[in-house]
């Protein structure tokens, strides 16, 4: 998958950071022990990202997709293969990797803007520059004028974006995103995925993100990674060459759509089958 | 015509009213002597003598000195060790049989013990209020924060926050509910222990005036006495939870 021969369809990132968030991961494996036996949940996993890109995960539930996210994150790092980052074998979590988990884990007794500035307080950003750092990135997920809100008073939506500021305000090289709207309504979630997808292009961090929602993957991701569980596996890796900001009808997204889902719906577990209507008729 | 609304404390007051009403109407009636059910006015006029001459205030200050100073202790040792106990598997392994045993113990049941110990002085008084708070403390120190959810721990983890900002800004908040909560009930139990406790031995405080009026056969003493005592008991628990809003107001707000 490292044979890219397209010209990316992203220009190149407007600020060069020193080392641009490359992720390399290579032959990673992974098992839980479970009543003293061993329960493999990722296997082989060989996988790169370029600095700057966007790659969406999807796959069935139990494909290892979270796991993967808390591996690179570093919040678990019992595992046999190798992550690295811009080279750097990762050991433990760092502030170069940002994570948006599925529930925004804002601190309810803090506001929006201390939920934020938490995120810097072990950054060396001189501490009169922090206030209007967090104001920057607040303002970039469209929440200025909520600073003082507390997580409570915001809707799901807003919290969710909020989440999405916290994680950026320490420019961090990667941003892991753990099915960021996944609890969301749709209509809330069809507007949070245009969000993301105007802050990926202003921010230009590299990003992985993990989804249940084939279009939601489609619409952000430069690639899409499908994902076959038991244990967690690649099994297809899907370019989308396509410019952003992109078109939610475009014709070759809705293609797209279709040919992974009848990839995941093929997997032998028939109880995948149910989950993906739509797709029988074709 | 919109008729004003009446405030909540209003049919609140109408119980105890009639609970007055009707002692007033029994000892009225003769069927008891009234040394043994002495009127409510009479308890009322006692207690305005009370308060006039000083007494009153005297057994009053003795006792909540006690309480703030027992409870203080009390309760410090209760956050610590019920913190450590919730940080620590070791020693959670080491005390916590030793802890849920002994926290079964009725706080009473010390004070024979404590008297051999102590004596009938401050120490003991203090002592059995600092024993008296330190359980629920320590009980709800160790739920809230092993209630800490993980996920604020990874959060914690990610962002790499340091340990004094992780434990001021993220673990103290996040225990404080339940904590706020264990120390109001620690506070409304160790006023009944310290009364009580006064009432078995003492030399001073609002339970010893009522087991002395009891020596003395001065009922309306007595009953002055649990007027008081319930009145600050009351009061306490009120304080303590309108404290508890406030602090976390921004669960609702």
């Amino acid at each position: 998958m490292t044979a890219q021969s397209r010209i990316s369809p992203t220009p190149p990132p407007a600020a060069p950071r020193s080392a641009s968030g490359a992720l390399t991961i290579s032959s990673l494996s992974k098992s839980f022990t479970i009543d003293g036996k061993p329960l493999p949940v990722l296997d082989g996993i060989d996988l790169t990202l370029r600095p700057g890109e966007f790659v969406s995960i999807v796959g069935a539930s139990g494909c290892g997709k979270s796991t993967l996210l808390r591996l690179i994150v570093g919040l678990d790092t019992d595992y046999s293969g190798e992550i690295r980052l811009d080279g750097q074998r990762i050991a433990t979590t760092s502030l170069d990797r940002g994570i948006v988990f599925q529930d925004h884990r804002l601190f309810p007794w803090m506001t929006l803007e201390e939920n934020v500035g938490l995120a810097l307080l072990n950054t060396d950003i001189p501490k009169d520059r922090r206030a209007q750092i967090v104001a920057d990135h607040i303002a970039l997920v469209n929440l200025s004028g909520f600073e003082k809100a507390y997580p409570h008073q915001l809707s799901g939506g807003m919290a969710q974006r909020a989440a999405i500021a916290r994680a950026l305000v320490t420019e961090p090289k990667l941003l892991l995103l753990d099915e960021p709207l996944g609890a969301l309504d749709a209509l809330t979630r069809v507007h949070v995925q245009k969000e993301l997808q105007r802050i990926w292009m202003a921010q230009r961090s590299t990003m992985l993100m993990v989804t249940h929602d084939v279009e939601e993957a489609l619409y952000l991701g430069d690639r899409v990674i499908v994902m076959s569980p038991n244990p967690g596996r690649i099994r297809r890796i899907v370019e989308v060459d396509l410019p952003h900001p992109r078109d939610r009808s475009s014709p070759v997204l809705h293609r797209l759509r279709d040919e992974i889902l009848t990839e995941l719906t093929g997997a032998p577990d028939p109880a995948n089958l149910v989950r993906f209507p739509g797709t029988e008729e074709r | 015509m919109m008729a004003r609304p009446i405030p909540a404390f209003i049919p609140a007051l109408a119980p105890p009213l009639l609970l007055i009403g009707a002692w007033q109407a029994a000892s009225a009636t003769g069927l008891f002597p009234a040394q043994v059910l002495v009127p409510p006015s009479e308890v009322m006029r006692t207690l305005a003598s009370l308060a006039v001459n000083g007494e009153l205030s005297a057994h009053l200050g003795q006792s909540l000195f006690r309480l703030v100073f027992g409870f203080a202790i009390g309760a410090t040792a209760g956050l610590a060790f019920g913190a450590a106990l919730a940080l620590s598997k070791w020693i959670e392994a080491l005390f916590s049989p030793l802890f849920l045993a002994v926290r079964q113990v009725p706080v009473l049941a010390f004070v024979p013990v404590l008297v051999l110990l102590l004596g009938i002085e401050e120490g003991f008084k203090i002592t059995i209020v600092a024993v008296a708070a330190f359980f629920p403390v320590a009980l709800a120190t160790f739920d809230g924060v092993r209630g800490v959810p993980k996920a604020w721990f990874e959060v914690a983890r990610v962002y790499r926050t340091p340990l004094v900002p992780f434990v001021a800004r993220i673990l103290v908040p996040a225990t404080v509910p339940p904590v706020l909560t264990g120390l109001r009930i620690a506070l409304t139990r160790a006023w009944l222990v310290l009364v009580a406790a006064e009432l078995l031995a003492a030399d001073s405080g609002i339970g010893q005036m009522m087991e002395m009026g009891r020596q003395m056969f001065r009922i309306d003493v007595v009953l002055a006495g649990v007027i008081v005592s319930g009145l600050i008991g009351f009061a306490l628990d009120r304080g303590a939870k309108w404290i508890e809003r406030r602090a976390t107001r921004w669960r609702t707000a």
